[in-house]
């Protein structure tokens, strides 16, 4: 069954099933394409979206809480669209989601995700886990399965029981997990993340470490750049710590030293 | 990806007063992986004679191969360095040889010809020469270079001034682009004297 609490308007809520008219009223729903052929169309929507993996996230839980980073370049095939996109969406105060895919899709499912989290805050009168935000993601995107959605997302938090992470997908997956990285520089941050990690490192080599992930994806990945921004979430919430352009980091780890010249060419003495 | 976008690549040419210059980026990769970041693309046929190719990297070295083994056989026979006119009626003959089966590589010639005067152009990867009296441009990057290219170029600039302007160029075309860039490599060449440099990029 597909979830429409997005769509749902005032109206509609005020008098559901007999409207004014008298007529009933159908069901919202999102409004489909008048294709002759709707299952083409849906897989050209999907191919369309598929190469927008073109990103690098990762998260992961340590000793002080989670670490969550991402890039933030935005490709459309070859061109560069953007090199300065939020890829890491704050759901509420306690809450990070990254973004990999189709960026509407995850902002639009992100920003959902928040109202829901708040409802539940209001109606149970208690934060919601981590692992019940997850799920009520997970169960929105599995409800979409096969209709083209492109979300590969992880959800970071702090809850009651400590830190909480998550990677859930368009495809409908929900893995409980230490560290994760999503994208298509996740190889490469991959790399870097687990040869680096260990459970007992504080906050600021945790954030170098995620950093350096971070920068070593983008060097080698096309589709990867931008600034690399590295977000904190630890008991009292999340916080931004820091956000530094790729081009500069480069020359920070590499520095440039003048090399030897090979040949040069005096002027000769003159008469 | 088409076979043009396998490797990346972005190539351009500019001329100066008595002087052009010729300026690629140093990016070797398959699909998003980067491999290389030190890929040369420009090489030279004589001293007043470049070419920059773009497109597939394999292709590009089998047709600069190729080039030099040709070239070298005419200095051989005419006891003559080629002009860069003649050299590149070469280039695109020897393109349109493979109509049916070509180097996917587009070609960036840049020389010195009779009297010092300066000589570009381009052509495509079937050998369909483009002349131009200004500036030329190959590769991934090429509708960036297009327009950074139509901004900054002027007419008659002198040797500095025609480095700072194709590197400017060439810098802020591959910074738009996923498949090229990872540094540049610029080549300035007077009647009396050639200057290679190296250019700091971006490395994302």
């Amino acid at each position: 069954m597909l979830d429409t609490t997005a769509l749902e308007s005032f109206p509609s809520l005020i008098s559901h099933g007999i409207n004014v008219a008298g007529e009933i009223s159908a069901p919202p729903s999102f409004q489909l394409p008048n294709s002759n052929d709707f299952d083409g169309f849906v897989k050209e929507t999907i191919q369309m979206v598929k190469p927008a993996k073109g990103t690098t996230t990762l998260a992961f839980i340590f000793k002080e809480g989670v670490m969550v980073a991402a890039d933030s370049r935005a490709s459309m095939g070859g061109y560069i669209s953007s090199q300065s996109v939020k890829k890491i969406i704050e759901i509420n105060p306690y809450m990070l989601g990254t973004m990999a895919g189709g960026a509407a899709d995850c902002q639009f499912w992100h920003r959902n995700l928040g109202i829901k989290c708040r409802l539940h805050e209001l109606a149970n009168k208690r934060r919601i886990s981590v692992t019940g935000a997850s799920k009520l993601l997970a169960n929105i995107l599995y409800s979409y399965r096969g209709m083209g959605l492109s979300v590969g997302t992880m959800i970071a938090g702090w809850d009651e029981t400590g830190p909480g992470l998550y990677y859930v997908d368009s495809e409908g997956g929900r893995l409980k997990g230490n560290r994760f990285s999503v994208g298509s520089g996740s190889p490469y941050a991959y790399g870097v993340l687990d040869s680096g990690y260990k459970y007992d490192m504080s906050v600021e080599e945790a954030s170098e470490l995620a950093r350096r992930a971070i920068y070593h994806a983008t060097f080698r990945d096309g589709a990867s750049g931008g600034v690399a921004s590295v977000y904190y979430v630890g008991p009292t919430g999340w916080k931004k710590l820091s956000g530094d352009d790729v081009g500069e980091l480069h020359y920070h780890y590499n520095p440039v030293t003048p090399s030897t010249v090979e040949q040069e060419m005096v002027e000769a003495a003159g008469p | 990806m088409t076979i043009f976008k396998h490797n990346g690549s972005a190539v351009v040419a500019m001329v100066g007063k008595n002087c052009f210059a010729i300026a690629s980026d140093r990016r070797l990769g398959v699909q998003l992986q980067t491999i290389a970041t030190d890929f040369q693309r420009i090489s030279k046929i004589h001293d007043k004679l470049y070419i920059g190719l773009s497109g597939l990297a394999t292709d590009s070295q089998t047709l600069y191969q190729r080039l030099v083994f040709r070239h070298k056989l005419y200095q051989l026979r005419e006891e003559l360095d080629m002009k860069p006119e003649t050299f590149a009626s070469l280039v695109s003959a020897m393109q349109y040889e493979k109509r049916f089966g070509p180097y996917f590589c587009q070609p960036v010639i840049a020389g010195l010809g009779d009297d010092d005067k300066p000589f570009i152009c381009t052509m495509d990867a079937i050998g369909a020469k483009e002349l131009a009296k200004d500036f030329v441009v190959a590769g991934t990057a090429s509708e960036s270079l297009y327009g950074a290219c139509e901004s900054m170029f002027k007419p008659d600039m002198e040797a500095e001034e025609l480095f700072e302007t194709i590197s400017q160029a060439l810098l802020s075309s591959v910074d738009r682009d996923c498949l090229s860039g990872w540094g540049g490599h610029v080549y300035v060449v007077t009647p009396t004297e050639v200057k290679e440099r190296i250019l700091k990029g971006r490395m994302d």
